[in-house]
């Protein structure tokens, strides 16, 4: 509930906030384009938000950390595009490195919140994926297989559903998760033979650990690309032609992570094991 | 409340909707534009690609003189290569003919070269294009073949080299053929072995071309051969092949790399000498008179390599047309300068890395507005191999407002 002081700052961001929805709307199609809007959006939102989980206990079910973890990708190819041609008639071909040779990272702000079954989950934050692709340079006396390394660095808002089991002492979960990701510039001229937005979509399950004043949450995802991420138009613009063009592939990935919670609830149980007197 | 929040996922949904156009890509067919890099296993080849057509139908044949090592004859062999609009290979074919000289033509559905036998006899060789069969072959009374070219009206014009009189020799042959007419242009000093390096590739390319000019103020071929002593850019009137005048260099390490007309006495010209190469994108050039290259003003290329070939061309598009100047930098990369027609300002630079040499050797504008660059690359910075470049349109429109 709210006092009364609580009651006219309330009010007054209430007042804030619809002065900058006014805004939006008349720009909303700009908001796309210009960051001062979109920050204005956002800054809308967390008032928004504010103002509106202090009036409906909205906190006492909300967790936020941070998270850590690795990721290893896994490449699909849809379609095929060589630089190299036989003039024997020789096929060749494209490979790709193997989930374990393709180790990235990811760093992540986790934000949850929960009721008695399920659990929304947002861990915005940055997702680093790397793979190489593998090409063999054929003659008669030596074969040279040339490998070229991709480090595509994200933004990514993965959203995450889970339905919770309560086993006392594990408290489990499972369920679906999908993200949205935006690709960072970078200066390695074969990035731009993707496009930038990402979509992904899986399974995800875990364990949270309780450890009295921070909860552990450690999970498993694999998201699998629901989407082509070679950008059609720029696949031989690769910026060493002696080498590749982009095929068309999917960036899928298995995730571990390790995330760091806060309850913003007053804590009431230390652990799973509560004493009653 | 909840009608507060009633932006919030009309803000999601734009972000969502502007990541959807940019996922749901137009599909950008392969024959648009590629890359190929064309390799043969065997280590002791070296492709030194020529000339490239397009096919009426679609796909390309180019044309490559291949060098190799185990060879008892020392200059190059023929190779065709036709490939499929996408850059695919559709056939490979190696023949006897020696020295193929640029450019490949299209004519009357099939495709000829020029290139010599073994005793320096230039032949005008007709492909299917279809098969890679060779369906007819014409003696064309000249030796030494150095450069081929159909004129506008269809006739073959050919440039060659007679060690016999020391003169290069340009010949323009009627539709069975036949000589119609011939010029040779004395050297005045024996040359054979200057052109018998450039043919078997183991000394300087020279950049030995036929182009054509009209109204300027008469119609004529511009033919870069060696004359007097120099390597000049000779004007010869078309009605009788004499020489009306020329530009002339330093003896035969300096020259002109290419020529285009732009319109009347207006002229590209690019050019190499002490140790640089220049660019006149609008020369004033007197056809009938003849005056020295450095007299030309000149803006320098230094990112070019040493004494670049520079294949100079016609881009027309919908909207405009311009000139296209194609070379090779130090760095590894295909450069492309864009200049618009009338103007003559350079309104774009477009390059293209690559990671080993590369060596520009044609350019044509092809049926869908776009260009494709034949050229040549050191594959593992050893073997040399031709590659084809296809490039749309689209990065040679100018820019919207």
């Amino acid at each position: 509930m709210l006092n009364s002081t609580g009651d006219v700052t309330s009010f007054q961001i209430l007042r804030f906030i619809r002065k900058v929805q006014h805004l939006c709307t008349l720009y909303c199609l700009e908001s796309v384009r210009n960051p001062k809007i979109i920050v204005a959006f956002l800054l809308a939102f967390l008032l928004n938000s504010t103002a509106w989980s202090q009036g409906t206990g909205f906190l006492d079910h909300l967790r936020i950390g941070f998270g850590i973890g690795v990721n290893a990708s896994q490449i699909a190819v849809l379609q095929t595009y060589n630089v190299f041609e036989d003039l024997t008639g020789t096929t060749y071909t494209n490979e790709y490195t193997g989930m374990l040779k393709n180790i990235g990272n990811q760093y992540f702000v986790h934000a949850e919140w929960f009721n008695d079954y399920f659990i929304v989950t947002l861990k915005p934050g940055t997702y680093t994926y790397r793979f190489k692709k593998v090409n063999d340079v054929v003659f008669a006396n030596e074969t040279t297989t040339q490998e070229t390394p991709y480090l595509l660095r994200y933004i990514a808002v993965p959203l995450e559903v889970r339905y919770r089991f309560d086993l006392l002492r594990f408290r489990p979960y499972a369920g679906a998760t999908v993200s949205y990701s935006h690709m960072l510039t970078s200066l390695d001229a074969s990035n731009q033979t993707f496009i930038r937005p990402k979509v992904t979509a899986g399974a995800v399950a875990g364990t949270y650990i309780d450890l009295r004043y921070v909860i552990l949450d450690l999970n498993v995802a694999y998201l699998a690309g629901i989407h082509n991420i070679t950008s059609k138009s720029n696949r031989f613009a690769t910026g060493n032609g002696s080498t590749f063009a982009q095929d068309d592939i999917l960036l899928n990935d298995l995730q571990i992570n390790l995330s760091l919670l806060f309850s913003l609830q007053k804590q009431k149980h230390y652990s799973n094991v509560e004493c009653f007197y | 409340m909840i009608r507060e929040l009633g932006h919030i996922p009309l803000f999601i949904l734009l972000v969502f909707g502007s990541s959807a156009c940019e996922i749901d890509q137009k599909e950008i067919l392969p024959e648009d534009g590629f890359l190929k890099i064309y390799n043969h296993p065997e280590e002791q080849l070296a492709y030194y690609p020529e000339s490239v057509v397009e096919l009426p139908g679609g796909g390309y044949v180019f044309l490559s003189a291949v060098k190799d090592e185990n060879d008892e004859v020392e200059y190059p062999y023929t190779n065709l290569v036709r490939t499929s609009a996408s850059g695919e290979v559709s056939w490979s074919l190696d023949n006897d003919w020696r020295a193929p000289a640029s450019k490949l033509m299209l004519i009357n559905g099939t495709v000829g070269f020029v290139a010599m036998n073994q005793q320096f006899d230039a032949y005008l060789i007709l492909v299917n294009p279809a098969t890679g069969d060779v369906t007819e072959q014409h003696n064309l009374e000249m030796t030494m073949p150095l450069y081929a070219h159909m004129d506008s009206q269809g006739r073959l014009v050919v440039l060659g080299y007679d060690f016999v009189t020391r003169s290069s020799w340009i010949s323009q042959y009627n539709g069975s053929y036949q000589v119609q007419r011939s010029n040779k242009l004395p050297v005045n000093t024996d040359l054979e072995y200057l052109v018998q390096r450039h043919l078997n590739k183991t000394g300087q390319d020279y950049p030995f071309f036929i182009g054509e000019y009209r109204n300027a103020p008469a119609s004529g071929y511009s033919v870069n051969c060696f004359y007097n002593y120099t390597l000049r850019t000779v004007f010869l009137d078309q009605a009788s092949l004499s020489a009306t005048g020329d530009i002339y260099s330093f003896q035969t390490e300096e020259g002109i790399s290419s020529v285009i007309q732009k319109s009347a006495s207006l002229f590209g010209v690019t050019s190499y000498y002490e140790g640089n190469n220049y660019i006149m994108p609008a020369a004033e050039i007197d056809v009938n008179s003849s005056s020295n290259i450095k007299d030309l003003p000149a803006d320098p290329l230094y990112e070019l390599t040493y004494r670049a070939e520079v294949i100079a061309g016609n881009l027309v598009l919908d909207t405009a047309s311009y000139c296209l100047f194609v070379s090779q930098t130090n760095d590894n990369s295909l450069v492309i300068y864009q200049y618009e027609d009338g103007t003559d300002v350079l309104i774009n630079t477009l390059y293209r890395e690559f990671d080993q040499v590369v060596v520009v050797n044609d350019v044509i504008q092809t049926a869908d507005k776009g260009i494709a660059i034949l050229g040549g690359i050191y594959i593992l910075g050893k073997y040399q191999r031709p590659f084809l470049v296809k490039m749309t349109q689209d990065p040679f429109l100018p820019e919207e407002e």
